[in-house]
């Protein structure tokens, strides 16, 4: 194997450094105005003093609670759903005409009639992250199980294995990589379902932050903000990637 | 033949007997109408928005067409930049792995956490909603149109230049058609992201737009209109989606007969 240059296995941390650097070289003497667009370290300064690390941790922790309920919620009732709609025929035709009706409304747009159902409390933000995974999560499962290879299925019935634990120990584990991606997306969704949520009704969470520190004059708060939801939400897809592929990556090859 | 019926029959009539119960439900006052208005509500206030509209007169088909209007034009936008961006970072690896990071760093940002920003930047008016649409279409197509151009087949490529073909002449007559297809149905899923963002863009700051009116009528506790609307931008949201993929079809007809041959 060839050894790679140096200029092109740090390629990335290089491209980010550049990056950061123009934007803070053209913050400081390009824009000047800070209330447009505050340079990097700015940013970082003035979230500092402004915000208290515990605050800002409890908007870390809020938002992360939020959506690890609702994603909870909705991954476990799409897999549900969707091995039980994808193994038994009628499951299927009950389901789905509801399912294919309300798959279509985009999550955010549930979020004037979760307020009317459940105030303007908890309950009405993880139901509106419940319903941006659960459909990815429900549509990946019901495909993941449809499209098993029925030669896998009949070799294990030739061994006589029937019944539920040819749906456990057969049809699951065959579905399972078409889950995981469900996952994946469904947790991405969610995640941009939080912070719109957290937007437009909430008094903690990030995007309450990034919200309030606009109102209150404090820009840089706001960029800091963006940043760390971009963060933790890439971290976060990391964490699931790898905890998936210790998993589903033990029998599949994504 | 009756196993078709069946297909058709039990969840349609699952569906009606659905409907059925909660009208019942409602007209006993089960169910509160503030929070579940009845079917047959949905039905007349539906025909109210599309005739008489809702909030001062604005027609169902106006608040669609700012919607979709908004949409087109933010991607369009997005679109045009993606593309030439992302072909010059496919076409160079070096290029590729610097932007790597900061490409899937720009992926992972919530657009809508970049409203405030926007407001900042360019107001409360169309400006701002057409960048955020923007801004989430372009994170999806960028890294769209770079796997489109990085995974056209080496093979044509090869096979062009030993016909003496400029690199001008390999671009316009083998990558471009090559990756197509890839960049056809990277537009279709920046589309779908443009839908997500649109309704949460349209919540602050106006009244026009089908996100508008579906929380206008809440604060107005004209539930019945929220949910005629949350089934609206489904619908509309479905049409726009099925427009793309019939011209999909028609621009990139090679596609579906590849995809014919393949099965």
């Amino acid at each position: 194997m060839r050894a790679a240059y140096p200029l092109e296995r740090y390629a990335g941390f290089i491209g980010v450094a550049i990056f950061l650097g123009l934007w803070e070289l053209a913050a400081r003497f390009g824009w000047r105005n800070p209330a447009i667009m505050p340079a990097p370290s700015e940013t970082i300064i003035t979230t500092l003093t402004v915000v208290p690390l515990w605050t800002l941790a409890e908007h870390v922790v809020v938002s992360l609670w939020r959506v690890l309920a609702g994603f909870a919620l909705g991954a476990s009732a799409g897999i549900v759903l969707g091995i039980a709609a994808g193994w038994y025929r009628p499951v299927a035709l009950i389901c789905r005409p509801f399912i294919e009706i309300l798959r279509p409304i985009p999550p955010l747009a549930w979020i004037p009639i979760a307020i009317v159902w459940f105030g303007l409390g908890e309950p009405s933000k993880i139901f509106v992250i419940f319903l941006g995974t659960f459909f990815p999560v429900f549509t990946s499962a019901a495909r993941g199980m449809a499209s098993i290879q029925p030669a896998i299925l009949r070799a294990a019935r030739t061994m006589d294995v029937d019944g539920v634990k040819l749906l456990a120990k057969v049809a699951i584990p065959a579905a399972m990589p078409d889950i995981a991606t469900g996952l994946r997306i469904g947790f991405g969704l969610g995640f941009g379902v939080l912070v719109a949520a957290e937007l437009i009704a909430a008094e903690r969470g990030m995007g309450h932050m990034v919200m309030e520190a606009r109102q209150l004059g404090h820009f840089g708060v706001s960029v800091f903000g963006v940043f760390l939801i971009g963060m933790i939400n890439l971290l976060a897809d990391r964490q699931l990637a790898s905890a998936i592929q210790l998993t589903v990556g033990r029998w599949h090859r994504f | 033949m009756r196993g078709r019926a069946a297909e058709w029959l039990l969840p349609l009539s699952v569906l009606v007997l659905f409907l059925a119960a909660w009208e019942y439900a409602a007209a006993q006052y089960w169910l509160r109408p503030i929070q579940f208005p009845p079917p047959s509500r949905l039905a007349s206030s539906f025909v109210d928005l599309a005739t008489r509209g809702f909030p001062q007169g604005i027609t169902l088909w106006s608040h669609a067409g700012t919607t979709i209007g908004r949409i087109l034009l933010g991607h369009a936008l997005a679109v045009a930049l993606a593309v030439p961006i992302g072909i010059v970072i496919g076409s160079y690896p070096l290029v590729e792995r610097m932007t790597s990071t900061i490409v899937t760093f720009c992926r992972s940002v919530a657009t809508l956490s970049l409203l405030p920003l926007a407001i900042v930047w360019f107001g409360t008016g169309e400006t701002a909603k057409i960048f955020l649409i923007g801004y989430g279409c372009f994170w999806v197509m960028l890294p769209a149109t770079i796997a489109a151009v990085k995974l056209v087949d080496p093979v044509l490529i090869r096979a062009a230049r030993t016909m003496d073909a400029t690199p001008g002449i390999i671009f316009r007559q083998v990558v471009l058609p090559a990756s197509l297809p890839r960049l056809l149905s990277g537009a279709r899923v920046a589309l779908g992201v443009g839908f997500m963002v649109i309704v949460g863009a349209e919540m602050i700051g106006t009244i026009h737009g089908l996100g508008s009116l579906i929380m206008e009528a809440r604060t107005f506790y004209r539930t019945d209109i929220t949910m005629v609307g949350m089934f609206c931008i489904g619908g509309f949201g479905l049409l726009v989606m099925f427009v793309l993929a019939r011209l999909e079809a028609w621009l990139v007809p090679w596609q579906a007969r590849q995809e014919a041959q393949q099965k």
